[in-house]
């Protein structure tokens, strides 16, 4: 230091040295870095700063409500729970320089339900409690920071998702929203006498779509909509003083107050209903329509739907393609999850395809032998995003070999079409050739039984691989019950064959999330792909291939990896936190993916799953780091169970 | 004793003055109790040279351990008013400029102060005996006040309660390296006393661990290790 300079530094420091530095330390975390000055000095005048050897406890749930907010100074401080499977402990997630903690048993003023350690020798920075709810009061960064906290990380994310995606829209709506906060209008309804031209003039008064019938209890007998009437009119039903029962669609489909905006407009898109009712307890509290749902929204899901199932051209199919992609440009503006967009994806692909059929088979005449459509991997799984290629395959009845091979030569040409209209749809050619209008993808149920069986009895790399595939099965267009079958007996063997589950186990350690010893990511070195992680095989993969195995070796049918990690947590083969922890950290890489997706396509570039972590902001870092540890905690849970 | 060199520099005090003196409490004995309860003064100085008959004090920082934690709120900062300071090569390593020598509290006033806000604490510094040395001429020229209070020597509880490690030449720049710790501002009185008393967090835990809980236990020991260690050198 020259003299000059030694000169200049010192008499700056009006605030004390201690505080200033203590201050210049935080400034370089959040939410530390967007709190005002003055109310930082505060926090730091009121922290004591203690020490904790590596080891030592810094606060256990036996301790009573917590007293103190605490922020990490210098070290680690890891999370630690009873293992649920074996004796000791297990970390459960980890507090590095800068990071505080525990925000939520701090708000909700309770103990906590973690022991946190220090993982090395540690200097923890003490708020208490009194002066953190004076700061927490006048600091709106802290409050936002603090309250974000509580319900997880991931709803941080969530708002800046929501923030970057298409702000214009400037909705407060959400597809979350219960439908019993709709504000539901009195539902119009009626007794089941009264005659179907009075019927429609209440209608055309009260200027609603539909009447629901019901009893003197108000339980819902029917419901009869403006396209009834029409059907009616068109059928030569012109008798309009008839009671109204006669012409009304009995049983309607109803759904819970407790239900949400999404879980209507995916059973109107699913069922191609306009109207649903809510009911509770059997009785009608309220009609949703779909005109309620699209003013809401501004989604336009179900017209989506109808337009695609309704669409005369292949060139129509493929022009819609662009509107899905708008559709999920607005539902990650409202706030829509990953899970709930990957299902409507899904939803509105499986309605393409079902279409591609159709217009297949009225061009190329039908085969005259019914078969089934199926669909593999992702699709099968409901998970697909905007980047798909086609996994696909036919399955059909026969009696012996020689019938299907008979079979098989009418339906490939048909097949091929398919798979090509599929392409032309924007639905990728599979490279690997898993499409029905391959012969070795479009065969009997005997025949798919066998080769099923064949994966399962002998482990060879490449069956493994297929297993990951063919696995995750569903039926997308035709009968769906032969597919159900060779499911059932899918498992049944697979349940039977422990080796078998544990090559999948091996597999399934392969691929190894993207994260170090030493806490930061693990990326590529070189190459085209240097410096990048791939949000897919080495985030996801890890969570769908021990979902998949756990799920087929107890019996549990579903194919979607959250649907399945569910119903392992309720056969109690995971532990119910295991399971949430697993489901956010899947939720968030997939969101992160598709969020990427979206700018990619935006952007006119090609989409890719290779992600530079440097390009993500301090917070989404964090998040995506301790979502791979995750991936890492369900892949040291299954090398335990198998005892590999 | 009558060194009337050393009346004749002090400034007389004032009655206000005389007062708060008298208010001063006496100094502690250490005590036995589990170090979690005592309330310590960690402190460093920084000072016009290392000649501790000739050299002045020119700052005071402290930073008070209590509850086994260093508590943020009691913290002593204070520049002394030092007039006709020479910029000597010292002034390059405290890096306090002439000018805020000038501009800082009477050294009667700033003693007064720091005595009050010692109170009956045990103290600890890093090298204390150059502190307990320096301070004490100062209260004594100042305040005619005797400084009386115990200190412990971190630089020499540090190799005591860590044997397996030497780091460096023993200096608080090399503990605090060894410790990985942060200065905010090395040689600042605050800064290096904040350091002195993190350091003094990590001995105090290694000290539970040992079963040297107490002020009277570690200065037990201390005397026993200081006698090792001079039995070692001859």
């Amino acid at each position: 230091m020259s003299k000059t300079d030694a000169f200049a530094e010192a008499g700056k420091t009006a605030v004390l040295q201690n505080i200033h530095g203590t201050m210049e330390f935080l400034r370089k975390y959040p939410p530390f870095n967007q709190m005002e000055s003055a109310h930082l000095a505060f926090l730091v005048e009121h922290c004591q700063l203690r020490f904790y050897a590596a080891g030592d406890a810094i606060i256990k749930p036996d301790d009573g409500p917590v007293e103190h907010f605490y922020i990490v100074k210098q070290g680690r401080v890891c999370g630690e729970r009873p293992h649920s499977a074996r004796r000791g402990t297990e970390t459960t997630f980890e507090i590095a320089a800068g990071e505080c903690f525990p925000m939520a048993a701090l708000i909700g003023e309770r103990a906590t339900r973690t022991e946190h350690r220090a993982a090395e020798d540690t200097f923890c920075l003490l708020l208490d409690k009194t002066a953190f709810v004076r700061l927490f009061a006048i600091s709106g960064p802290l409050r936002d920071f603090a309250l974000r906290g509580v319900s997880s990380l991931l709803d941080q994310v969530n708002q800046q998702v929501q923030l970057r995606a298409v702000e214009s829209l400037g909705a407060q709506y959400s597809l979350n929203t219960r439908l019993d906060a709709l504000a539901l209008q009195r539902p119009v309804h009626c007794a089941r006498e009264l005659p179907v031209n009075q019927a429609v003039k209440t209608m055309h008064e009260q200027h609603v779509g539909s009447i629901v019938i019901v009893d003197d209890a108000l339980h819902p007998l029917g419901i009869f909509t403006l396209r009834d009437l029409r059907r009616a009119i068109a059928d030569g039903e012109c008798d309009l003083t008839q009671p109204i029962a006669n012409l009304m669609t009995e049983n309607p489909f109803h759904l819970p107050p407790d239900a949400t905006a999404f879980d209507a407009a995916m059973a109107m898109t699913e069922r191609h209903i306009a109207h649903v009712c809510v009911v509770e307890k059997g009785q009608l509290r309220g009609v949703l329509s779909e005109r309620d749902l699209f003013s809401l929204q501004r989604v336009d899901l179900v017209h989506l739907a109808r337009t695609i199932r309704n669409a005369g051209r292949i060139s129509t199919l493929a022009a819609l393609r662009s509107e899905i992609r708008q559709l999920v440009d607005n539902m990650l503006a409202h706030g829509a999850s990953s899970t709930q967009i990957t299902h409507i994806i899904t939803l509105l692909n499986d309605h393409t395809v079902c279409r591609v059929i159709e217009l297949a088979i009225e061009a190329l005449g039908d085969p005259g032998v019914p078969f089934t459509w199926l669909c593999f991997g992702s699709e099968g799984r409901r998970e697909q995003t905007l980047l798909t290629d086609q996994d696909n395959g036919i399955m059909f009845e026969a009696n012996d070999a020689a019938e299907a091979a008979m079979i098989r030569g009418r339906l490939l040409p048909l097949a091929q079409r398919i798979n090509q209209d599929l392409a032309a749809c924007g639905f990728t050619l599979c490279k690997g050739g898993i499409m029905a209008g391959n012969p070795e993808l479009c065969l009997s149920r005997q025949e798919w039984t066998r080769r099923f069986r064949g994966f399962v009895r002998e482990s060879t790399p490449e069956h493994l691989l297929g297993c990951t595939i063919y696995f995750d099965l569903r039926a997308v267009w035709g009968p769906a019950d032969g597919c159900e079958k060779l499911r059932l007996a899918l498992i049944a063997e697979i349940q039977e064959n422990s080796l078998f589950q544990r090559s999948m186990v091996e597999n399934a350690l392969r691929q190894r999330p993207p994260v170090g010893r030493f806490r930061d990511f693990v990326v590529a070195r070189k190459g085209a792909v240097k410096d990048t992680l791939d949000l897919k095989v080495q985030g996801l993969t890890p969570f769908v291939d021990g979902a998949r195995l756990l799920a087929l070796a107890h019996g549990i049918e579903t194919c979607n990896t959250l649907e399945r990690l569910r119903q392992l947590v309720a056969s109690r083969i995971i532990e119910e936190k295991d399971g949430a922890a697993y489901e956010e950290a899947y939720q968030f890489i997939q969101q992160m993916r598709m969020q990427q997706h979206q700018h990619q396509a935006r952007l006119g570039q090609p989409m890719t799953n290779r992600l530079d972590p440097d390009t993500l902001n301090h917070l989404d870092r964090r998040i995506l780091r301790e979502s791979f540890r995750q991936a890492q905690r369900l892949q040291a849970s299954l090398t335990l169970r198998y005892q590999l | 004793m009558n060194w009337p060199w050393l009346k004749t520099r002090g400034t007389p005090l004032t009655p206000r003055q005389l007062e708060r003196r008298g208010q001063l409490p006496g100094a502690p004995a250490l005590e036995d109790r589990p170090l979690a309860e005592e309330r310590l003064v960690v402190l460093d100085l920084e000072t016009s040279g290392l000649n501790m008959r000739r050299d002045v004090v020119l700052s005071i920082g402290a930073v008070v351990i209590e509850r086994g934690a260093i508590d943020f709120a009691q913290q002593f900062e204070r520049t002394l008013n030092r007039p006709g300071q020479k910029v000597g090569p010292s002034v390059l390593i405290h890096g306090i400029a002439p000018s805020e020598l000038e501009t800082g509290s009477e050294p009667a006033e700033a003693l007064l102060d720091f005595m009050a806000f010692v109170g009956d604490s045990p103290l600890l510094a890093f090298h204390a005996e150059f502190d307990r040395r320096m301070l004490r001429r100062a209260l004594r020229h100042s305040l005619d006040y005797r400084l009386r209070h115990p200190f412990l020597d971190v630089a020499q509880l540090a190799p005591m309660l860590c044997p397996d490690v030497r780091p460096g030449k023993g200096t608080l720049d090399d503990w605090a390296r060894h410790f990985r710790l942060q200065v905010s501002q090395r040689h600042h009185a605050s800064a290096d006393a904040m350091v002195t008393a993190e350091i003094a967090l990590i001995l105090f835990s290694r000290a539970r661990r040992q079963g040297a809980d107490s002020l009277t236990s570690l200065a037990r020991r201390l005397e026993t290790w200081r006698r090792r260690e001079r039995g070692g050198l001859i």
